[in-house]
């Protein structure tokens, strides 16, 4: 049912993007969604791996290399090589992009906490602080711009590299960009593309906002 | 290439076009074939100045002249290459090695191979360079080394010319020694030009032959020989600039050879006791010293010797120091404070070559002109 | 029919492989490598893209960056490149200009992947050439200076020889991202080594699958290498024994 004349095959038909805007909607929920959990993933997983760098400094240079590594695994054949796995499922989709957001993260994160000046480590201590305590009310916080710094780029190169999962069937906005090109009927394509763009700029924005609501202090800071 | 002066005329500098002018119609002329200290205080346009020499920075108004051509009517990249420039973090390639660094101008000025060879194996010599460090890198260097390897570089091409700029500064005091004897060593044989910016008031007077004394926004407060710039400070800023201890200072700049000789209570050993007393008295010394075959041979208590004793029975004593023709009054101050004896012997190549007593050292800067102001001479 | 007729038409520039086949057996069929879908072919329209792409990137990334590192300007700059580097949807871009070219008549490819990919490459390149040409010791370049040196010899000579080794690893990192990143061009009407994994999930063929996935991971590893080994050869023994980031 695709046979279109060009001058209804434009870049963009807004008649159509009214039309469907529920299944516009749902892909982008759908984005939305895979999006959080693989950065949620990736930073339940990247947590630990910073803690043991910071804890054994030995390991640092291995878990740098070793996230370094998977960030440079090619995203379609990490997508390609998880379906004869996982199947065309979210697990497929997931993990890979849960493995790119590693690098950026643990970096961040440990950046963070080794930012915290000894000084006000031996300051905590002095005041008789437990180390659960000092953690969270003290680095944490001081860590808090690196690593909120951190999860932006990791969603935004999630959402980025979410769109290239609709070749296994999870893309969210990518399916809306391979439905269009498959249907030869281009308006689903640039909405795809355009809303991936626009969402990994809200995304950024708002995790930005978050970041500054949280970290009063460093409000002058650069971000 | 001789010599050339370097004069400047009215030189001035603004940074800002409505700012207080880093260098402030400065006027002063650097005579061929000498060394000349720029310095002063933090601000004090003395490192402006030097790069305006070289036209690194532009003067806002005002000649600055090498031999009689204004710097200004050369091309710049031309001019520089016939002026050595020496800065404090030396600025080696680190990518070329020493050999490749020294190269560099007479490279660009087409001289053949077999030229540059053998002028980098010259300079080797001349500033003290192994021949096997010519092809390391700078970064396996020393500090000292990659200062010589500057100073070779910038002499390369033999310019008459030569621009530094806090050359010894980032080494430590011992080298820094070295250096500067190294430097005045080379200047004895080649005689260039060299104008040298330092904020170290002994170097400068260790070095120079003459010292310009910048104050803040370049305004140039004395210029004139360490001698008299110690001797007679031109105003309070200058006095406060050399600083309280000028007296000391100037000692450093003599040599003990500038003194008459003087025997002192020194007699040959095979003198009699009457002769030796008559030797102390003379110089109110209650010590003798002995000279055995021309040499010097120690020193003796002079209420030992009595009539009838032979000098060479007596215990000698050592001399707490001694000092040749080419130590400093300074020096021979030093030993002269560590000796009970009050005397300072002089070792001329092994002989025997007079005392240095207090009374000589004060006589010869009191005869370089006492100042009508303080007095007595120092 | 023009742009469309290609698409609907896609089926049959794909490989036919049986499902049964093992990965094994694919590789070591002949037939496999050769003939217009065979392996060298598409590694051939692979590395030429991924080939162009970087030269480009080069070409214009390393002068610009160079000349304004050197004169202290454009420090914003580093900020766009930057920002870009982290922000960049690929096949997002691509995607959206598949249909701007092809509404103006420009056909399928190579702009949409080019561009998109030229984007991908450009802030490694740039950054580390404005990094390291800003970083080169202010006292070499003030005593090249004060030599004689001509404010372009400085930065041919002196700024750029040292900053070598740091641009060539752009260039190295900026390859691996396009090469790994240009099978998306299988997806978006062309062909290239992302065509396996894209026919053997449209055949449902897991040996197409794996196959293409290994042959693209091995693609980009061996380019990484290949750039590795470049560096260890080509460059003068005084520019490459100095580490990358430290400067006398």
């Amino acid at each position: 049912m695709s046979v279109t004349t060009q001058d209804r095959n434009p870049i963009i038909r807004w008649d159509y993007v009214v039309d469907q805007s529920d299944d516009i909607l749902a892909a982008l929920g759908q984005h939305l969604e895979l999006t959080l959990i693989s950065v949620a993933v990736g930073l339940a997983v990247s947590a630990p791996l910073a803690a043991l760098a910071l804890r054994y400094r030995w390991t640092t240079s291995a878990i740098t290399g070793f996230t370094g590594f998977l960030y440079t695994l090619p995203s379609v054949a990490l997508f390609a090589l998880l379906v004869p796995v996982f199947g065309l499922s979210r697990v497929s989709t997931v993990i890979p992009l849960a493995s790119y957001t590693l690098l950026i993260l643990v970096t961040n994160i440990i950046a963070g906490f080794r930012s915290v000046p000894d000084s006000v480590l031996d300051a905590a201590d002095g005041m008789g602080l437990t180390p659960a305590r000092r953690v969270l009310s003290v680095q944490l916080p001081l860590a808090l711009p690196s690593i909120i710094t951190g999860l932006r780029i990791a969603t935004v190169s999630t959402v980025g590299l979410l769109t290239v999962a609709a070749i296994i069937g999870q893309g969210g906005l990518g399916r809306l960009i391979l439905d269009g090109l498959r249907r030869a009927f281009w308006t689903p394509m640039t909405v795809g593309a355009l809303l991936s763009i626009l969402l990994a700029l809200v995304l950024d924005v708002l995790i930005l906002w978050a970041g500054r609501a949280a970290t009063p202090w460093a409000r002058k800071a650069a971000s | 290439m001789s010599a050339l002066a370097i004069r400047l005329d009215e030189l001035t500098k603004r940074f800002a076009p409505d700012g207080p002018p880093a260098v402030d119609r400065l006027s002063l002329e650097v005579p061929g074939g000498s060394i000349v200290a720029l310095i002063g205080p933090s601000g004090c346009g003395k490192t402006t100045t030097l790069r305006m020499v070289n036209r690194l920075i532009e003067p806002t108004s005002g000649t600055i002249a090498l031999g009689d051509v204004d710097v200004t009517h050369r091309p710049v990249t031309e001019l520089r290459r016939d002026i050595g420039y020496v800065i404090q973090q030396v600025g080696l390639f680190p990518h070329r090695t020493v050999a490749q660094n020294i190269a560099t101008v007479p490279r660009t000025l087409g001289w053949p191979s077999a030229r540059i060879s053998d002028r980098i194996a010259e300079l080797a010599t001349l500033v003290g360079l192994d021949e096997s460090m010519l092809d390391r890198y700078p970064d396996e260097l020393s500090g000292g080394q990659q200062q010589r390897v500057g100073v070779a570089r910038a002499l390369a091409a033999d310019p008459p010319v030569l621009l530094m700029d806090e050359p010894f500064g980032a080494v430590d005091p011992i080298v820094r020694a070295r250096l500067q004897d190294e430097l005045l060593g080379l200047q004895e044989r080649l005689r260039k030009t060299i104008v040298l910016v330092t904020h170290d008031i002994d170097e400068a007077l260790k070095l120079a032959d003459r010292i310009a004394l910048l104050n803040i926004g370049g305004v140039l407060e004395q210029y004139a020989t360490p001698d008299e710039l110690l001797r007679s400070p031109a105003n309070a800023f200058v006095e406060q600039f050399v600083g309280e201890d000028r007296g000391v200072k100037r000692l450093a700049l003599s040599a003990v050879r500038q003194l008459p000789f003087e025997q002192g209570p020194v007699v040959p050993i095979e003198a009699d006791p009457a002769t030796a007393r008559a030797a102390m008295a003379e110089n109110r010394s209650a010590w003798l010293g002995v000279v055995e075959r021309g040499v010097f041979a120690g020193w003796v208590q002079g209420e030992q010797v009595q009539d009838g004793t032979r000098l060479a029975d007596l215990p000698r004593y050592p001399p707490a120091g001694r000092v040749t023709p080419s130590s400093t009054l300074r020096n021979a101050m030093e030993v002269i404070m560590n000796s009970n004896t009050s005397v300072a012997v002089i070792d001329d190549g092994g002989a025997f070559g007079g005392v240095v007593t207090l009374e000589a050292i004060r006589a010869e800067l009191g005869l370089s002109g006492a100042d009508p102001e303080t007095g007595a001479p120092v | 029919m023009g742009a469309e007729g290609r698409v609907v038409n896609r089926v049959a520039t794909q490989a036919a492989v049986p499902r049964d086949v093992t990965l094994w057996e694919w590789l070591s069929d002949p037939e496999t490598w050769t003939g217009p879908t065979g392996i060298w072919s598409s590694l051939g329209e692979t590395v030429l893209l991924a080939g162009i792409v970087v030269v480009v990137a080069t070409v214009a990334a390393v002068p610009l960056a160079a000349w304004l590192a050197h004169y202290r300007k454009g420090e914003i700059g580093v900020t766009w490149m930057v920002t870009l580097s982290r922000a960049v949807p690929t096949f997002a871009i691509a995607g959206l200009l598949v249909p701007v070219s092809l509404v103006n008549g420009w056909g399928f490819e190579p702009w949409p992947i080019f561009i998109a990919l030229l984007l991908l490459a450009l802030p490694p390149i740039y950054l580390n050439t404005y990094t390291a040409v800003r970083g080169v010791s202010s006292g070499s370049v003030d005593a090249a200076r004060a030599m004689g040196f001509s404010e372009r010899r400085i930065l041919v000579d002196v700024e750029l020889a040292l900053a070598t080794t740091l641009i060539f690893a752009g260039v190295r990192v900026s390859a691996v991202q396009v090469v790994a990143t240009e099978p998306i061009r299988a997806f978006l009407g062309g062909d290239g080594m992302g065509r396996y994994v894209r026919d053997g999930l449209g055949q449902n063929n897991d040996t197409l699958v794996v196959g293409g996935a290994l042959l693209i991971a091995t693609l980009a590893a061996v380019t990484g290498l290949a750039f590795g080994l470049l560096e260890r050869t080509a460059l003068p023994y005084g520019v490459r024994r100095l580490k990358a980031s430290s400067t006398v």
